[in-house]
């Protein structure tokens, strides 16, 4: 079947290819430099563990101007048995080719569900093109499960340092389980397994002039697997380590896309998850270890500083949103010495619900509304920080798991107050 | 005495006269206008009904009209403002086709002065509705930016920019309906050059140290490698 999604050359390299077994997708732009070994992980690990399989490798790319393209080419592994590997029995094509669509990582992947699609593939996987710390084991993980446990959407667990991932900590993980009754710990981790018959329902839905398709399309992939009753697991990973970009540096932009994704999805699936209470942890597989982490380094006071500014500067925004009650709990921490300064979950919780509210009330424009939380959230990662400082990563994980409680244990206040 | 009775009947026969043609201009003004407030009232209850079916009193206390209309000491729903404005303005265009049927020549002028303004009455009621929106929403977004970048006086910029672009806005509008628009052109010109001038004098004169550091910081800054966070948020 033909889709708009992909260019004419793409559809006439899938009638020579026929028919494929797995289909592993990765989306780049300007990745020249990491996809090369993203490139091999993914060869060598489907040549280990997938040497029956028709395989076929779909770099989707976002008109890179630095190579990626020719690298993906030009990259293969050139001697199999010095990493103890045996020559495949199935071939392994590759197809390397610019996206059609609105910029974004949605539109590298609705062409990796078309391609999927066309070729009738069984299993699928999606990898970041800027991973350091891919290895072939995680294409086993990703597919495996897929293939022969029967589930559909297999999403990563990673080891990540106790202050790292902290909008899927504070807001997306809780949020999202609380939500849809699920453990899914990394919900919009970047690595995901999922099966051919997920990868057309994903095409079926009209999302793809949406800002799925610029930047939402993690959530947006877990989510359509939770709130249709897909089958969902997870697989630990190891680490994630991937090219560093300037953290911190477009921080109200990133919390924008993510929490605008999330909250814009619950407006869609409010009669799934209004019904739904508690949450069931997913089917874990992989050899859960220990990873040697590099230290973070974190401002905590630059943080609690501008956590007061917000207080000063948009009282009138967080009153519309929050309520005087809460406000004045907030304003109550400003108030308190950095040594003290203390974020409880519980109005953590009411804030993350009060902007869910607010954003499906359209109290404001969305970009405002959400870039107008990047104070409080700041606020609530230094409070962790603080707290966390002499936790080891079980502990830490601990805290986060009473966050989690708490959203879940709260979760009649943003069922009643959703109208 | 015929003459006398003659001088006496005389005028009052042409005013019965004049009366005899104006009545039936009067009556039609009449009904014109009966039948105008007949159809403003109806229009009146149309545009509530509809307004409360798109839920336009939740809309306008989300965009700060309301508290807009509090400002202003109107404590109603926005939907009957909105419905209450309906009503005058075709009370008074009733009003006015009304009047034209009198046939006066004056009135005949004021009506026409009347229709040919009212295009300008409404794009300047335009003018100030969507640039009070965009003011706020201009606003606002400075406003949550600078929060967001750690500037200080963030709420200072915001109202500052809010304040100018009001100004610019009830410019436009006074130019709209030619309220002295050469005075206004002026005035307008000598607050924004004063704004300027004022502000170069007062950073250049009383700010040199200020400027100074400002600088010397920015050179510092460029020279040193600046200290990042590790953290990832995401």
């Amino acid at each position: 079947m033909k889709t708009a999604a992909l260019r004419h050359d793409v559809h006439e390299q899938i009638e020579q290819i026929g028919q494929a077994d797995i289909v592993v997708g990765i989306p780049s732009y300007n990745s020249a430099k990491t996809i090369g070994h993203v490139v091999r992980a993914v060869q060598a690990g489907l040549a280990k563990y997938f040497p029956n399989y028709k395989a076929v490798l779909v770099n989707s790319d976002g008109g890179s101007s630095d190579g990626t393209v020719d690298v993906v080419q030009n990259t293969t592994i050139e001697d199999f048995g010095s990493i103890l590997l045996k020559h495949r029995t199935e071939p392994m094509y590759k197809m390397a080719f610019p996206y059609s669509g609105i910029p974004g990582k949605g539109s590298a992947f609705r062409a990796v569900f078309a391609i999927a699609e066309g070729l009738n593939a069984k299993a699928c996987a999606v990898v970041d093109s800027d991973l350091r710390s891919i290895t072939p084991e995680w294409l086993e993980l990703l597919i495996t499960p897929v293939l022969e446990n029967d589930f559909d959407y297999i999403a990563p667990l990673y080891h990540r340092h106790k202050y790292d991932g902290t909008i899927t900590n504070s807001i997306v993980y809780p949020l999202t389980r609380a939500l849809y009754g699920k453990r899914v710990r990394q919900p919009i981790g970047g690595d995901f397994g999922f099966s051919g018959k997920l990868a057309q329902f994903y095409l079926t839905k009209d999302v793809w002039d949406t800002d799925v398709a610029r930047f939402g399309i993690d959530i947006w992939m877990t989510t359509t697997a939770l709130a249709n009753g897909f089958r969902v697991a997870q697989s630990f990973l190891g680490a994630k380590i991937h090219d560093a970009k300037d953290p911190g540096s477009d921080l109200s932009d990133m919390l924008y896309q993510v929490v605008s994704a999330t909250f814009g999805l619950m407006d869609g699936y409010a009669e799934q998850w209004m019904a739904i209470e508690n949450s069931q942890a997913v089917p874990t597989f992989g050899f859960e270890y220990s990873v040697g982490l590099e230290p973070v380094k974190v401002n905590t006071a630059r943080m609690i500083d501008f956590f007061r500014e917000g207080i000063v500067n948009l009282h009138e925004i967080w009153l519309s949103i929050l309520g005087a009650g809460d406000l004045r709990e907030v304003e109550r921490l400003g108030a308190l010495n950095d040594s003290e300064f203390h974020f409880p979950i519980a109005l953590w919780t009411r804030v993350v619900y009060d902007y869910a509210i607010a954003f499906h009330q359209r109290k404001l424009s969305p970009e405002h509304l959400i870039k107008s939380l990047t104070p409080l959230y700041l606020g609530k990662t230094a409070s962790f920080i603080l707290e966390a400082e002499h936790m080891d990563a079980h502990e830490a994980e601990a805290e986060i798991e009473k966050l989690c409680q708490e959203f879940e244990s709260s979760k009649s206040y943003l069922v009643t107050n959703w109208k | 005495m015929s003459d006398f009775l003659n001088l006496i009947l005389e005028p009052l026969q042409q005013l019965f006269h004049k009366l005899e043609e104006f009545a039936p201009n009067f009556l039609a003004m009449l009904v014109i206008l009966l039948a105008g407030i007949l159809f403003a009232w109806l229009l009146r209850k149309l545009v509530i009904k509809l307004l409360d079916t798109l839920q336009f009193d939740s809309w306008s206390d989300r965009k700060g009209f309301t508290t807009l209309m509090r400002k202003g000491d109107m404590w109603g729903k926005p939907s009957l403002l909105a419905g209450a404005f309906v009503f005058w303005v075709t009370v008074i265009v009733a009003l006015m086709t009304g009047l034209s049927a009198l046939n006066i020549n004056a009135i005949d002028q004021l009506v026409s002065q009347f229709f040919v303004y009212l295009p300008r009455a409404f794009s300047a009621i335009l003018i100030l509705g969507i640039g009070y929106i965009f003011a706020g929403f201009v606003s606002r977004a400075v406003l949550i930016s600078a929060v967001n970048s750690g500037y200080h006086y963030a709420k200072l910029l915001a109202e500052a920019i809010r304040i100018l672009l009001t100004t610019l806005i009830l410019a436009m509008v006074m130019e709209q309906l030619q309220i002295a628009p050469g005075i206004v052109l002026a005035a307008f010109t000598i607050i924004c050059g004063g704004i300027v001038l004022a502000l170069s004098i007062s950073f250049g004169v009383g700010g040199i140290d200020a400027a100074r550091r400002v600088i010397e910081r920015q050179a510092t800054r460029e020279d040193q490698e600046p200290e990042k966070e590790d953290i990832q948020h995401l």
